[in-house]
């Protein structure tokens, strides 16, 4: 954290290859990113966050389907976000990955339904601050995370496909089924065995 | 709260998504306020998304942070304390609710403003005993018991319980005999209600 803070001291930029390679994997520390924000508006922190996730949400909802300009219009506005709400980020409630993806969800949510006024990204948020669950069962975001990474990586290939497609929201199941040629009623049935699978995977790592 | 009746996988997964209909979402996210294991699940849920997130093949932005995004400075921890109306679900504070209407002896049902969905919302309100009218429908009805229970064929549901059925459930459910029983429902399709109470409740369902 120390270091990856050292490296934003000056409120400047630092020159050369900051988005690839093994190098940046070991220092890209987007909880210090996020807390530098909060503690102190460092611009420089939030370059380097913008040009980490910015392009990922763009093309995650464009893999969605999402015209470029639509995930274009979200991805800056996530990430608008991110520096306005840096304070209330908390890491033991979720990894940076998962705040961002939920902002983006939530953002993406509002402009799909704005003509009817929709509430749903209230309620969702109203659901965030509810109280975590009891203390000894309460993992870090962190932790949560890489478990379910770790249950991600148990799937068959055909589960996570359909996994992730059923989880880009312009898609539905129907969607879903024609992108993969497969049955409706297969769509259903392998995203059915990937969520028990997952689930039975997270309760044994638990 | 001993819960016992939970969504299934998939309707969690699309409530995660926010793919579902806005009345049925309200009716779930009842639900997942009461229930810290689905809270849970949910989290886990969020996480396959941050997952996702991460694994994206990037594609190049047209244009850098907008100069917008720091000229303010970022907004500090504080988090407004919203008034809590006594006995309700939280997650129903953004909406408008109707005046509690009586639709029958000891049966009472208030509105429930959800603009933009496509199912009908409502809570109803029970008389310990009484039976809830009798009835079959196309669509979805899923309900979340608030207070009280009600009971029927696949089991007893109680507060914070999430009953999920749909177009094959034909039931009857029997309101507690001590607590009386306040849900929240969403209801897709059309219903038909059998039964004197059925017709008197019938112009009031297709609202």
């Amino acid at each position: 954290m120390v270091s990856a803070l050292a490296l934003t001291a000056d409120g400047k930029r630092k020159a050369g290859p900051v988005a690839r390679g093994d190098w940046f994997v070991v220092l890209f520390d987007p909880n210090s990113l996020i807390a530098a924000i909060a503690h102190s508006g460092d611009r420089a922190a939030f370059a380097k966050l913008f040009d980490h996730f910015a392009p990922r949400v763009k093309g995650l909802l464009m893999r969605g389907g999402a015209p470029a300009e639509l995930a274009e219009e979200v991805a800056q506005e996530t990430l608008l976000a991110v520096w306005r709400k840096a304070a209330l980020f908390d890491p033991a409630k979720a990894s940076a990955s998962t705040w961002i993806a939920t902002i983006a969800r939530n953002l993406r949510i509002d402009i799909a339904r704005r003509e009817t006024r929709s509430r749903l990204s209230q309620v969702y948020e109203i659901l965030d601050d509810e109280a975590p669950e009891q203390p000894d069962e309460t993992l870090s975001g962190a932790e949560r995370d890489a478990r379910v990474r770790a249950a991600m990586t148990h799937l068959s290939p055909d589960q996570y496909r359909v996994v992730e497609l059923a989880f880009l929201e312009e898609f539905s199941h129907q969607d879903v089924a024609d992108r993969l040629a497969i049955p409706l009623g297969t769509v259903k049935s392998r995203l059915r065995l990937a969520l028990s699978h997952l689930r039975a995977r997270l309760e044994d790592l638990r | 709260m001993s819960i016992l009746h939970r969504p299934s996988d998939e309707t969690l997964a699309a409530f995660a998504v926010g793919q579902l209909d806005e009345g049925l979402a309200v009716v779930v996210a009842c639900h997942i306020e009461a229930d810290q294991e689905s809270r849970g699940r949910l989290r886990e849920l969020r996480a396959v998304q941050g997952a996702l997130l991460d694994a994206a093949e990037p594609v190049a932005m047209a244009s850098g942070p907008s100069p917008v995004a720091t000229a303010a400075r970022p907004e500090g921890a504080s988090v407004e304390a919203a008034p809590m109306s006594e006995g309700m679900p939280k997650v129903l504070r953004p909406y408008g609710l109707g005046p509690w209407r009586p639709i029958g002896i000891r049966i009472a049902m208030r509105r429930v403003e959800v603009p933009g969905a496509d199912a009908r919302v409502f809570m109803l309100r029970a008389g310990p005993g009484i039976s809830l009218p009798h009835h079959k429908h196309t669509g979805f009805e899923w309900t979340t018991i608030l207070a009280g229970a009600y009971e029927h064929e696949y089991g007893r549901y109680a507060a914070g319980d999430f009953d999920e059925a749909d177009a094959e459930h034909d039931h009857t459910p029997r309101v507690d005999p001590v607590e009386g029983c306040t849900c929240i429902v969403a209801m897709t399709g059309s219903v038909q209600l059998q039964g004197w109470l059925g017709r008197l409740l019938q112009p009031l369902v297709r609202f």
